[in-house]
């Protein structure tokens, strides 16, 4: 019987393989757009403005309180109310998008307020302006610090990304869930399920990783 | 969308929100109260010196890290049955985010305790401190102080996480606002209530985080 | 050049300048000294509005401070600051250091402004580390390159916050023999320092300060060999006697 099963999960694969590359989808895509979004967002949020960086807080604040999953029924359910018909996919994406946008901004923010104030007080005393300060001096200083958690929230992203599952996208945890329906047997499927997102996620913890540790070497040097 | 909010659904269903923030609060504490237990266990075994309690801890940290909370969750639910463990719903659930936020306990342990000063220690050995003398006054009461941000930090994690419970049929806050979608056809109204429960429920955690550490902070001046 | 009339300034409730009063012609250069906490660094951080005042004013080269109306990258363009901490931009070169400001703020072209740089450096002694980046520098070579960032910009006046105070004492000469160097071609500098020696060479006048108040102003010699006020007495012993 177990035999059975297990022949059968080996013809599901390729349906496995399409799960796989759904998830690298909806999470890369929520990468790129929301990594913009936060970059923006981060700014605002270090910035002088304090409506700016009021209202960012706030939002920030909604997306961190609330689970996902309550985030991504808001998108999917209620926004069809107010006119704007979505099918599961784009309304994952979009959602997933504002989550990381929301981490990003923190990550960003933190990146620009960790440059030393004596930087842009030299910047400051050689007249450049604030546009030019956050250009030439803040944030190339800045990147140092943001860039490794940028790969460790592609990590989290690929986590959370199974969660669009209940809204009916065919990513690895949904092909996960529909093919346990026919091959009862649960510690196979999902253990094949485990196996593929280990695939992906554990070499980039450990890139992750491997990148902070690097950052906090140099900027001792200095 | 606001116009047509209709309060008097959500006072109707009301009774209902309340069992089911006491449920997620419930399921939450439970599982926060043995993951914490758990990872503690775990961080013991990861920096023990037997290989072998080092390797299975490591194990269960990495493969928990590596995979979502989701994928878990239905390998339980539907895995264990097929193994004769017959268990209701809830303590799956309580299972399945117990393990999870163990393993993400063990870590914040772990790095909390690697972050203390080496010559602390070393003044500990050096002034013939026993190896669990200086457990219990050097390097314990100082890693609670680094850790009690990121341990109240995982704790919202897992209160969110806990809305995951809803997919496999489990009575709490997200279930309602399903509930309120499919039987009144009112996701708005739903899932808007259910997100604020979970706000009041973070924003507590983070003032209970903010009292806390002001108590440490005052008590390490010691 | 630089005029402080009546000059205050609180932070909170704690008042840091008080009444200051104090011309500085073109060409003079200043030294301000005192105890620490005594608002020297302050005083000189007002006059490119790094620090705001809430009382007096404070006129350099006919502009007004610290009214809302002054064009600041205007003022800031003429006055090169030199911080204690060096302050040199990590991720540029010392070429790229020291020209950044005049091409983007002076938006001179990025050929001049090189050829300007590389003149400069080479008058402060770094012809050869033209394109060192500051963590391959000493102290003293940073401080330098900042001295050289403040002179590109072809200022007016330059100020010095502590200048030395941050290196260790093989590297004071260097930095000091520039700034001498400065001073006796007429630059406009003020300066807080505790460099004794320094101020007796090239200073016109020395301010003492002591908890936000101006208590002493005089010429070198006499400040050093006669202090006036009991408090600019005691200052003096405890800083010559080491």
């Amino acid at each position: 019987m177990w035999g059975f099963y297990f022949h059968e999960l080996m013809r599901s694969l390729p349906f496995f393989l399409k799960g796989l590359w759904m998830t690298v989808a909806v999470a890369g895509l929520s990468l790129i757009f929301g990594s913009i979004i936060g970059f923006f967002g981060g700014i605002m949020r270090a910035g002088h403005n304090k409506p700016a960086r009021l209202i960012v807080g706030v939002w920030v604040d909604l997306i961190r309180g609330t689970p996902f999953l309550v985030q991504i029924f808001v998108i999917f359910f209620i926004l069809p109310g107010i006119g704007i018909e979505l099918e599961a996919f784009p309304a994952a994406v979009i959602a997933l998008t504002n989550l990381t946008a929301s981490f990003i901004t923190e990550i960003v923010a933190g990146g620009i307020l960790a440059v030393p104030s004596g930087q842009k007080e030299a910047a400051t005393a050689a007249g450049l302006s604030g546009y030019q300060q956050l250009r030439y001096i803040v944030l190339p200083q800045a990147m140092r610090t943001i860039f490794p958690p940028l790969v460790g929230q592609y990590v989290l992203l690929i986590k959370d990304s199974s969660i669009v599952s209940a809204i009916g996208v065919v990513d690895i945890t949904r092909v996960g869930w529909l093919t346990v329906q026919r091959i009862p047997e649960g510690l196979m499927v999902f253990g094949l399920v485990g196996l593929l997102y280990f695939a992906i996620c554990y070499p980039l913890i450990n890139l992750s990783g491997y990148l902070e540790r690097r950052m906090t070497v140099v900027s001792t040097k200095i | 969308m606001l116009e047509g909010f209709n309060f008097r659904i959500i006072l109707e269903y009301m009774p209902l929100y309340g069992k089911c923030f006491l449920a997620t609060l419930w399921l939450s504490g439970l599982s926060l109260f043995a993951a914490i237990m758990l990872g503690v266990i775990s961080c013991a075994m990861r920096l023990s010196h037997s290989r072998i309690l080092r390797g299975i801890a490591g194990v269960y940290i990495e493969s928990i890290r590596s995979t979502p909370l989701l994928a878990q969750l239905y390998f339980l639910y539907f895995g264990l049955p097929t193994v004769g463990i017959m268990i209701p719903e809830w303590v799956t659930g309580v299972i399945a985010l117990t393990l999870n936020s163990g393993a993400y306990y063990a870590e914040i342990i772990r790095a909390g305790i690697q972050a203390i000063d080496l010559g602390q220690i070393e003044a500990g050995i050096a002034s013939g401190l026993s190896y669990f003398q200086r457990m219990r006054y050097i390097i314990l009461p100082q890693a609670l102080g680094n850790t009690i941000r990121p341990m109240l930090g995982q704790a919202i994690i897992l209160v969110k996480d806990s809305s995951l419970l809803s997919l496999i049929s489990i009575m709490e806050l997200t279930r309602a606002g399903q509930l309120l979608t499919s039987e009144r056809f009112m996701p708005t109204e739903g899932f808007l209530t259910t997100a604020a429960f979970y706000l009041i429920i973070y924003y507590m955690l983070k003032s209970f985080s903010s009292w806390a550490e002001k108590r440490l902070i005052f008590r390490e001046a010691y | 050049m630089i005029s402080f009339k009546n000059v205050n300034k609180w932070y909170g409730d704690l008042l840091v300048l008080n009444k200051i009063d104090l011309e500085v012609a073109q060409g003079e250069v200043v030294v301000i000294c005192g105890p620490s906490g005594s608002g020297k660094s302050t005083l000189i951080r007002c006059i490119n509005r790094l620090e705001p005042i809430q009382k007096g004013a404070l006129i350099v080269d006919g502009m007004n401070v610290h009214d809302r109306k002054t064009n600041m990258t205007q003022l800031r363009a003429e006055i090169g600051f030199i911080f204690q901490q060096f302050n040199l931009y990590p991720h540029m070169s010392a070429l790229g250091n020291v020209t950044i400001a005049p091409i983007r703020v002076r938006n001179i072209p990025k050929g001049e402004a090189e050829k300007l740089g590389r003149k400069t450096l080479v008058r402060v002694g770094l012809g050869e580390r033209i394109d060192s980046y500051p963590a391959q520098l000493s102290g003293g070579q940073q401080q330098r390159v900042a001295i050289a960032r403040g002179l590109c910009m072809q200022p007016k006046i330059m100020l010095f916050d502590e200048p030395t105070s941050a290196l260790d004492p093989e590297m004071i000469n260097e930095v000091l023999d520039v700034m001498r160097d400065l001073a006796k071609g007429g630059m406009t500098m003020m300066v807080v320092t505790h460099e004794m020696g320094f101020a007796r060479e090239v200073a016109n006048r020395v301010v003492f300060m002591d908890e936000g108040t101006i208590i002493e102003v005089a010429p070198p010699n006499d400040f050093f060999t006669n202090p006036q006020t009991d408090r600019g007495k005691y200052f003096l012993s405890s800083i010559l006697t080491h």
